[in-house]
């Protein structure tokens, strides 16, 4: 094996959107150290201003159908990796705009904070490009690092250290699980990149290699047996990170899971298929009974999305391109419905100072418009028509049911029903339940245009959803020929079916 | 301009609803204005698809196909039949005269005519839906504005188990006690029907899934899977039952029909009269739509199951209603009684009852609409639906109590109503296959004057409870009209019910030749059918 490592500006070109961002992270760390007297407020814009130059470049990357790989293969740009990407740079976009008001909290590192977040979304852009084991360990642990910082940032909040703690130590356990695997399988194969030790046969050790990588993928998506962490962290975190990692590290690690599941793992096929549909059983069923029992609408957010994350391990687990096209869909409509739920969170967290649900009582007529968006969002994460959530789930059972999969379909509508309940209950309290306190609230310019940014995003998915499932199903081209779906013979003779 | 009928019926309301959204709250009287347009544009638009609809053509007809989604082979495909344009034409009459119905509501005005409006137009897009995606979309989609109207401005129970637990706190049903709602809440009624509605959907999406995958032809278009798919067998009975049980749970049929009196009695009036009226089709239609059309021979094999259930509908419900002490419960249950009897007529796939089926639908839709109006405005009144509290409001309120006998007549199915026209057709329809049945239904039909000449005199005859003495009748047009309205079309169709008649056997001719493989005996009189062509053809003329 040789090593080349001369870089062509071509070469460089492909690294653009990562190049230009860690400069803009450079700028906005001088920015803040060196005019103290410039306003915290408009680093934020600042950052939201380099990251819409990362978003044009990506959109143009996507237009002009740029691929290529870098520095051995350990860094690859095709279009799924432009699709995550963009998915990172929006949610980041959303999240920082969200941010704004909550940051007035932050009694130290005002400025800090807009870096740590772009400096996470760096990680996860690398993450979304990673080929190759040992880009994957850095550049997960790269963007977590940020992340470390970000949910303890509270400092006078004990359950902002708890989170923080809590999040660091079972975090770097993790760590230590994939650096495990990866060795194990670099120990069985010889070799890295993701294809090239597809071929390798099945021994013990790379068997309980890729289950621990899969385990420490499993803990930042927070898939059932590895979710443990998510409720505390999410709960004691500052709600705008939360809502960034409730989003955006999920996706990230779902470009590795398929890159990883489509294209190393294309062979054992058959074995993993069962693992996927256990863990995706468990974190529907776990996370939805429990979110019924919660008091906290961080706390509610957090379960349901251990439910959602169930619901797009469906798609995994179908194993075929339209699985992959699934999640990327379903990811989108996450984004949207999740995020403009935080949104709303930390509107009302802000206006109230609380995050109970009891306190959600009468919000439709303190100010109907938030009741409105959250009703919105919250129906969409249900899964309810013309909203996004119902054509993501539609999507992700349609490519369920061609593989045959169907206790993961009877699982998943029935999830459907009991997730319908406690999403319903925080409708009630906003709707039905007369308020405490009657004053009116008002939403701030860059709140607004997050909320309104997701409620487009939530309506357009689902009443008109196919240029975008054109765009995913473009994105995943690279899976056709790896992944096949189940042949369509053996349904045909083994039912008593016929044509 | 024809072409896209059913494009204004079913947009109207939807863009009314979107510009309520502009509209600032306080302005009460420009909400309500611009929701009774949108409202009309849709009411006109239905009455000129009705007269336009072609039967001797028969098949879908003012069809609307584009394309959605190619990955998942789903098209936006709109398209109605003889069965279809009944209850389209149903349900805008009944959002028409529920907007002024609801004209009194002052709390969050906009928001009530908003989830209304979403309600009929969702429901409406069920009955135009000619691809099973959009159908199931729609009929989702009308289950969430359901809770919120509901919830929101519904009223507590206040009659149901008051005798032994006035809280209702004690007693509580398996919904009541795991969720810790109070049984006689809004709030309770609202979670329960939205819970059932969901549970139902999404057993009838499993089947519409299966039906999906196993037809192999990766579409979800009705017509190309009624003319290439076909369905046998184990598997496809399961599918069969996924549908039919998914569906009829919203029909309701007995045993999943506990949500429904519930519901009507919280709900607003006009909610009630929209649930009652066309929301309960939305079963049956969807079961005819499926069902009949898709896999004919299971149809013929399983409908059985329908027979014997509607026997305990009819009995169960009638019964049920007799003890109510609550006017909205009574209504409830008389209508889930009443749906029994569209079973029924599905049942025993016979031209004659077929036809009687959907031609109830209608007439019950425009029946349990007055109750519901009615009953709505006597609570408004004197604040109680408690039956033994009320009596002799005849003496101020005539022109409402006039207006309740007729619709007491024309849901006992007196002749004067289309209701007559559509019981007998059930019944002689049913005669021949389900004796039985027959005998049953007719002995519902006692019981329902019973309980609904009871419910007259407590509350219009008898002496007159003091409290009462400032009830109001319904002067104004506003609060007049609905209610004339729905009598006019009760009756009308009695007297003229030709086109109706032909509409409805042009849908339900070709889908009963499908399933019993037997020709219809005759397509009635050729004058009949050349009357309502040249009908159809002088409304097309016209509006070209």
């Amino acid at each position: 094996m040789t090593f080349s490592l001369t870089l062509t500006p071509a070469d460089l070109l492909l690294m653009l959107p990562e190049l230009f961002l860690t400069l803009w992270l450079c700028v906005i760390l001088t920015i803040d150290f060196s005019l103290p007297r410039f306003p915290k407020r408009n680093l934020a814009y600042l950052s939201v201003l380099g990251l819409a130059v990362v978003l044009a470049n990506l959109i143009w990357f996507d237009r002009a159908g740029m691929t290529g790989t870098l520095f051995n293969h350990m860094f690859v740009v095709d279009r799924m990796a432009i699709f995550f990407k963009i998915f990172i740079v929006v949610a980041t976009i959303l999240v920082i705009l969200a941010s704004i008001d909550y940051v007035k909290r932050f009694k130290f590192f005002k400025g800090e904070y807009y870096f740590l977040v772009l400096m996470s979304a760096l990680g996860m852009m690398f993450m979304a490009s990673a080929n190759d084991l040992l880009s994957i360990f850095i550049t997960l642990e790269f963007s977590t690092f940020g992340f470390y910082v970000l949910v303890a940032y509270l400092r006078d909040d004990p359950a902002s250290n708890e989170a923080g703690l809590k999040f660091f130590i079972l975090g770097v356990f993790a760590a230590g699980l994939l650096a495990y695997g990866i060795s194990l399988v670099y120990g069985e194969t010889g070799k890295l990149v993701l294809s090239d030790i597809a071929a390798a046969p099945a021994t013990p050790g790379l068997i309980i290699g890729y289950l621990l990588i899969f385990a420490a993928l499993g803990f930042k998506i927070g898939a059932a047996p590895f979710h443990s962490w998510i409720p505390d962290t999410y709960h004691g975190a500052p709600t705008p990170v939360t809502a960034f990692l409730s989003i955006a590290p999920k996706g990230a690690a779902f470009a590795i899971l398929l890159r990883l599941f489509f294209i190393s793992l294309a062979a054992f096929k058959p074995a993993w298929v069962l693992l996927l549909v256990l863990a995706s059983i468990l974190s529907m069923t776990y996370g939805n009974i429990v979110a019924i029992a919660q008091k906290n609408i961080k706390r509610l957010l957090a379960y349901s999305g251990i439910a959602q994350i169930g619901n797009v391990l469906i798609g995994l687990a179908a194993g075929t391109k339209m699985g992959g096209d699934a999640i990327l869909f379903y990811l989108l409509t996450y984004l949207f419905a999740n995020l403009g739920a935080f949104a709303i969170v930390i509107a009302v967290g802000n206006l109230i100072n609380s995050d109970e649900i009891e306190d959600y009582n009468g919000l439709n007529r303190r100010s109907p418009f938030l009741a409105f968006a959250m009703l919105v969002f919250l129906l969409s994460l249900a899964g309810v028509p013309p909203l996004a959530g119902f054509i993501g789930k539609l999507y992700i059972f349609i490519a369920a049911i061609k593989e045959g999969l169907y206790v993961l379909l009877i699982v998943g509508l029935i999830n459907v029903v009991i997730s319908m309940y406690y999403y319903l209950v925080v409708v009630k309290k906003m709707y039905i339940n007369e308020p405490v306190d009657n004053s009116p609230l008002t939403v701030s310019a860059p709140m607004q245009a997050v909320i309104y940014a997701s409620l487009a995003g939530t309506l357009a998915l689902g009443i008109y959803p196919q240029p975008v499932i054109d765009w995913v199903v473009s994105a995943t081209m690279m899976f056709s020929h790896i992944v096949a779906p189940a042949t369509a013979v053996a349904p045909s003779t083994a039912l008593p079916f016929g044509g | 301009m024809l072409g896209y009928i059913l494009l204004i019926i079913l947009f109207a309301p939807f863009l009314g609803a979107i510009g309520l959204i502009f509209i600032p709250n306080r302005q009460a009287l420009q909400v309500r204005l611009v929701a009774a347009l949108s409202a009309g544009i849709c009411f006109v638009a239905a009455w000129i698809m009705f007269f336009a609809f072609d039967p001797v053509k028969g098949g879908y007809q003012f069809v609307q196909r584009y394309e959605w989604s190619k990955e998942l082979g789903i098209a936006f495909y709109l398209g109605v039949d003889g069965v279809g344009v009944p209850l389209v034409l149903a349900s805008a009459i009944l959002l028409f005269a529920g907007i002024f119905i609801s004209w009194h509501i002052k709390d969050r005005t906009k928001e009530f005519y908003i989830f209304l409006l979403i309600l009929a137009a969702a429901t409406i897009g069920v009955f135009m839906s000619l691809d099973l995606f959009f159908l199931y979309f729609f009929y989702e989609m009308s289950v969430i504005p359901m809770y919120l109207l509901l919830g929101v401005w519904g009223s507590h129970t206040k009659g149901y188990l008051a005798m032994t637990d006035p809280e209702g706190l004690k007693q509580r049903d398996s919904v009541g006690f795991i969720f810790n709602f109070a049984s006689n809440s809004k709030e309770y009624a609202a979670m329960k029907l939205t819970l059932f509605l969901s549970a139902g959907a999404v057993v009838a999406l499993m089947g519409i899934l299966l039906i999906y995958k196993l037809s192999g032809l990766n579409t979800f278009d009705i017509v190309a899977l009624k003319q290439q798919a076909h369905f046998e067998g184990p598997v496809g009975t399961l599918i069969w039952l996924l549908i039919f049980f998914g569906f009829a749970s919203i029909a309701p049929i007995w045993p999943l029909h506990s949500w429904s009196p519930v519901g009507h009695a919280a709900a607003p009036a006009a909610t009630s009269m929209l649930h009652a009226g066309v929301l309960m089709k939305l079963g049956h239609f969807s079961i005819i739509r499926i069902c009949y059309e898709i896999m004919p021979d299971l149809t013929r094999q399983l409908m059985p199951i329908a027979a014997v259930l509607c026997i305990f509908s009819i009995i169960y419900g009638g019964l049920v209603a007799f003890y109510a002490k609550d006017t909205k419960y009574v209504i409830g249950y008389s209508s889930s009684s009443h749906m029994g009897y569209v079973f029924l007529g599905m049942a025993a796939l016979d031209y004659i009852s077929l036809s009687g089926a959907v031609l109830y639908m209608f007439a019950h839709a425009l029946a349990t609409g007055m109750l519901f109006a009615m009953a709505g405005w006597v609570y408004d009144q004197t604040h109680t639906r408690h039956i033994p509290d009320l009596g002799g409001l005849i003496n101020r309120m005539p022109f409402v109590s006039g207006c309740f006998i007729v619709a007491c007549m024309a849901s006992i199915g007196m002749p004067g109503t289309v209701n007559f026209i559509a019981e007998v057709m059930i019944l002689v329809g049913a005669w021949h296959k389900y004796p039985f049945q027959v005998f049953v239904a007719v002995v519902g039909i006692v019981l329902t004057m019973g309980y609904l000449f009871r419910m007259m005199r407590g509350l219009f005859y008898g002496p007159m409870d003091e409290h009462y003495a400032h009830a109001h009748d319904a002067v104004s047009m506003v609060d007049r009209f609905p209610l004339l309205l729905m009598i006019a079309c009760s009756i009308g169709f009695f007297f003229f019910p030709f086109h109706f008649y032909e509409v409805v056997r042009a849908g339900v001719d070709p889908l009963i030749a499908r399933i019993t493989e037997v020709v219809p005996i005759a397509q009635n009189s050729g004058q009949l059918s050349a009357v309502s062509g040249q009908l159809a053809e002088g409304v097309q003329k016209a509006l070209h």
